[in-house]
């Protein structure tokens, strides 16, 4: 039951699957394609094919021109046919091929014409193909002629050989070149094992995507190979100099093909099939790497290749405290994964936040290529006009052999606020987005002073210098000269006190004797005038004090800073109190005999303590 | 008491007019050559044409015996000249711009100790070199140094005079007067500027000692100069000196000179390779 099942399910794909195949052909275009190698060593046959993907109309096979060829076989048609079943979809192709097997007559260049096929009526072409023929000199005798029939020998030494190759063998550092490691071979190869890779030293590698083609033929040293292409990368250098890549390695496993020594074989015609192994190692290759030439400008960080850069600004206006971001894209081929992000200076008053990086990167077998975007992202956190300097990239283009800067345009910003956003004082706006202290950007001398000072003074020293000494004698003899005369004039004045103290008494007894006159004719006004004049000229002359600075409180005070007792001062003031009631009382309340008499008595005491 | 205010007026009148009777020496004819070759050289300099300033400038201390301004200007032509000058090494002062520069700004310093600009320049130009710092001061060795490169040696002299004169006069106050209070004045004043002026007067007496030093040379030389540890060319080179270096000569033999490091290592160098800072 189950069985029966399955057969109906195949019976209707299959029938499904004629039906799908036949649309396809006839909606699609079809493909007629010659196959040949393009080269091929005298005295070998070469197969040629020429494959359509569609059922060709019956007996519409032309046959090109095989000037320059003898038919050995041919034509032999084969037909394919392949379904495929993928996520549920069916896919069918079908092939039909027309194969030749040919023989070249002479060494040259030959061109296979072109092949002609109609599909449903309509005609289809293939395109000629030159296939190059080359003469490798004698041929190698067939192995099983030979004395030596060990498998080793029928794989000569240069039948398999590993190559890496370069796209070019002198580029700048930084600039990409491609190596491809190849591998050439005279006879089939069963199996490869044991690879070894180089690390290649000193560049930055990228492995390329394998392509679907991997195989074709070559000539190399005259010999015509297959090659097969194993790894293909792409190098880019980091230092300049001769950069030796190191050899790659491989073991090549050879098939082929003896006569057997055991000629009775009945089944297998006396042939065998031997492995051999071959190591095979890539000759020494070096890279010459330029150095990049000097006078890169301030910009350039290392870029090498071919870009464009395209800046997007903010809008002209932007509010306070609003984002807003500045971006810059650069495009083009090169060393991309290497590129730093340009430097974008922004006014004192922005806060600028990490710059953000998004690229789109493609590796081709012509280098790296694709985009990077940088973003600057931005507050304006102050109202104002501020002017955005342009931003610079600068990269080295390697096929100009010079750098190239590119800019963007210069801008002025205008940061509005129109009063609902408190702006952040200048001295919050430091702390936050700049630390605590003005940073020293770079430091320079400091210019010139125009004015040219006394250029034709003399350097001369003053300093212990005979005019100094001079002023130094001057000075001390001017203090000696000014102080001797004014000492002198001092003392003198000081003599001249003195002798009006010496003379106090003197003049107040004349006074006093005037006045006892007085008292014998009794003339009592004048008596006690006289007697006052005694005393008041006595204190004044006695003490150096001016007659118009007197009072009783000053004498008194006088007389008793000089030793005086305090009763006898008192006393003192009593008697010229009395004088002065006296003057002008008429009655005698006391008599002038007991007031001259303490007078007298109270000069004389004074006299005894004032000495001098 | 009206004839010591005289007699004081009259002495700070004198002080004062010193300085100015210093000054009051030659003058020469041909000023204004000089002053058009002086603006030659500020105008060669602001338009970067840096080679003719240094040409200028040099013209002009030729002539005439120079000023602060004058050396510190050709310092600065120097070192910018040098800044664009790289070398196929890829350094700045190929042409030993560097140590002409050094030497030029000590000579500004040499004349005006307190002239800031040049102290900055030199202080800018010496992280060029490669000198090396020097012995640590001790504090008071540095407060007294930096007191000292205040004042020229003669303005230091000048002003211990006019100290001396005004403390004389406060010194006769007290001796005179017979007021107490004007005697205590007097006194005190008189003492305070006794001090001032022994200090004023070390002062002025260190700085003259600096100002006459002609020890001091610079290294000028293309790129480094070598020392070696004794005058001849086959010894040892103990140091390798850039251009811009100050070191202290000492003795002389043939070709060489002994030179000491401002960190105390003595070495001998090439007369050429040294100019001293006069």
């Amino acid at each position: 039951m189950k069985g029966y099942f399955l057969r109906m399910v195949a019976a209707l794909a299959a029938a499904l699957s004629c039906m799908i195949g036949t649309v396809s052909a006839d909606g699609g275009g079809v493909s007629f394609k010659v196959d040949a190698p393009t080269i091929t060593p005298l005295g070998e046959y070469l197969r040629v094919e020429f494959v359509a993907d569609a059922r060709p109309d019956d007996d519409s096979f032309e046959a090109p021109d095989f000037a320059g060829f003898d038919i050995l076989a041919g034509p032999t048609v084969a037909t394919g046919r392949q379904v495929y079943w993928v996520n549920g979809k069916q896919t069918v192709t079908e092939s039909y091929t027309y194969t030749y097997v040919l023989m070249p007559q002479a060494k040259g260049t030959y061109t296979i014409g072109a092949a002609r096929i109609s599909v449903d009526g309509r005609s289809y072409t293939t395109k000629p193909l030159p296939v190059e023929v080359v003469d490798e000199g004698e041929r190698r005798p067939a192995g099983g002629n030979r004395g030596d029939t060990s498998p080793e020998a029928h794989v000569a030494k240069d039948d398999i050989q590993l190559r890496i190759k370069l796209s070019s063998t002198s580029v700048y550092k930084g600039e990409a070149v491609r190596a491809s490691i190849v591998l050439y071979t005279r006879t089939s190869i069963a199996a490869i094992n044991n690879v070894k890779l180089p690390s290649f030293e000193g560049f930055w590698s990228q492995e390329l995507p394998a392509g679907e083609d991997s195989s074709s033929r070559e000539e190399l040293n005259g010999k015509v190979y297959t090659t097969y292409l194993l790894k293909e990368y792409l190098l880019y250098p980091q230092q300049s100099g001769q950069l030796r890549i190191e050899p790659a390695e491989l073991t090549a496993v050879a098939q082929v093909v003896t006569q057997s020594n055991r000629g009775f074989d009945p089944f297998f015609g006396g042939q065998e099939v031997h492995n051999v192994n071959r190591k095979v190692t890539t000759p020494e290759i070096t890279l010459n790497v330029k150095a990049l030439p000097e006078g890169a400008p301030r910009s350039f960080n290392g870029a090498v290749g071919q870009f464009t850069m395209q800046g997007s600004m903010p809008p002209e206006k932007i509010s306070v405290n609003s984002a807003a971001s500045i971006s810059l894209t650069i495009s083009g081929r090169g060393n991309l994964k290497f590129i730093d992000a340009p430097s974008v200076t922004m006014p004192e008053s922005f806060e600028i936040y990490d710059t953000k990086t998004s690229d789109s990167i493609k590796v081709s077998a012509v280098g790296t290529s694709g985009t990077i975007k940088y973003e600057y992202p931005f507050v304006a956190r102050s109202s104002g006009e501020f002017r955005i300097s342009p931003v610079e990239f600068s990269f080295f283009d390697p096929s100009k052999g010079q750098y190239v800067t590119l800019s963007t345009q210069p801008m002025t910003l205008t940061v509005t606020n129109d009063g609902s956003v408190p702006e952040m004082p200048s001295d919050a706006r430091m702390m936050t987005s700049y630390g605590e202290k003005m940073k020293q950007l770079d430091r320079d001398i400091r210019f010139i002073h125009t004015d040219s000072g006394d250029l034709r003074r003399e350097q001369r020293l003053f300093m212990f210098s005979p005019l100094y000494f001079l002023l130094v004698v001057i000075i001390a003899a001017a203090f000696i000269v000014i102080y001797a005369v004014m000492r002198a004039r001092i003392r003198e004045n000081r003599n001249i006190v003195q002798r009006r103290i010496k003379r106090a008494n003197k003049v107040a007894v004349q006074r006093l004797r005037m006045a006892e006159r007085y008292m014998k004719q009794q003339q009592r006004h004048s008596f006690y005038e006289e007697m006052l004049k005694a005393l008041w000229g006595y204190i004044s002359d006695k003490f150096n004090i001016p007659v118009a600075n007197l009072t009783k409180e000053t004498i008194r005070e006088e007389l008793y800073r000089r030793g005086v007792s305090a009763a006898d001062a008192e006393l003192f003031c009593e008697i010229i109190s009395r004088c002065d009631e006296a003057q002008y009382a008429p009655s005698t309340s006391n008599s002038m005999e007991e007031v001259y008499a303490d007078a007298m008595e109270m000069i004389s005491k004074i006299e005894s303590i004032v000495k001098r | 008491m009206k004839r010591i205010k005289i007699l004081l007026s009259v002495m700070t009148a004198a002080a004062m007019l010193l300085p100015t009777a210093l000054q009051a020496q030659d003058g020469s004819s041909d000023g204004d050559a000089v002053g058009a070759l002086w603006k030659h050289a500020t105008d060669a300099y602001s338009d970067k044409r840096f080679d003719e300033a240094i040409e200028s400038f040099t013209r002009i201390s030729e002539m005439e015996y120079g000023s602060a301004e004058l050396y510190y200007n050709l310092g600065n032509a120097y070192f910018k000249a040098g800044q664009g000058n790289i070398s196929a090494a890829g350094r700045p002062f190929a042409s030993g711009e560097l140590g002409r520069a050094v030497l030029n700004y000590r000579r500004a310093l040499k004349i005006d100790p307190s002239m800031s600009d040049a102290q900055y320049n030199l202080d800018l130009a010496v992280d060029y070199t490669n000198d090396t710092d020097g012995v640590p001061e001790f504090v008071l060795a540095r407060v007294w140094r930096s007191l000292r490169d205040m004042l020229s040696s003669n303005a230091w002299g000048i002003l211990s005079i006019v100290l001396l004169a005004l403390m004389l006069t406060l010194a006769m106050l007290y001796l005179l007067s017979r007021n107490i209070a004007r005697r205590k004045a007097g006194f005190y004043g008189a003492l305070l500027l006794a001090v001032l002026f022994v200090l004023t007067t070390l002062l002025a007496a260190s700085q003259r000692a600096v100002e006459r030093r002609d020890d001091q040379a610079v290294v000028v030389c293309r790129d480094t100069a070598p020392v070696h540890s004794s005058p001849d060319s086959e010894t040892k080179i103990i140091r390798e000196p850039s251009q811009g270096v100050t070191v202290t000569v000492g003795r002389s033999l043939g070709e060489w000179r002994e030179i000491t490091f401002a960190d105390g290592e003595k070495g001998w160098i090439r007369n050429g390779d040294i100019e001293i800072i006069r």
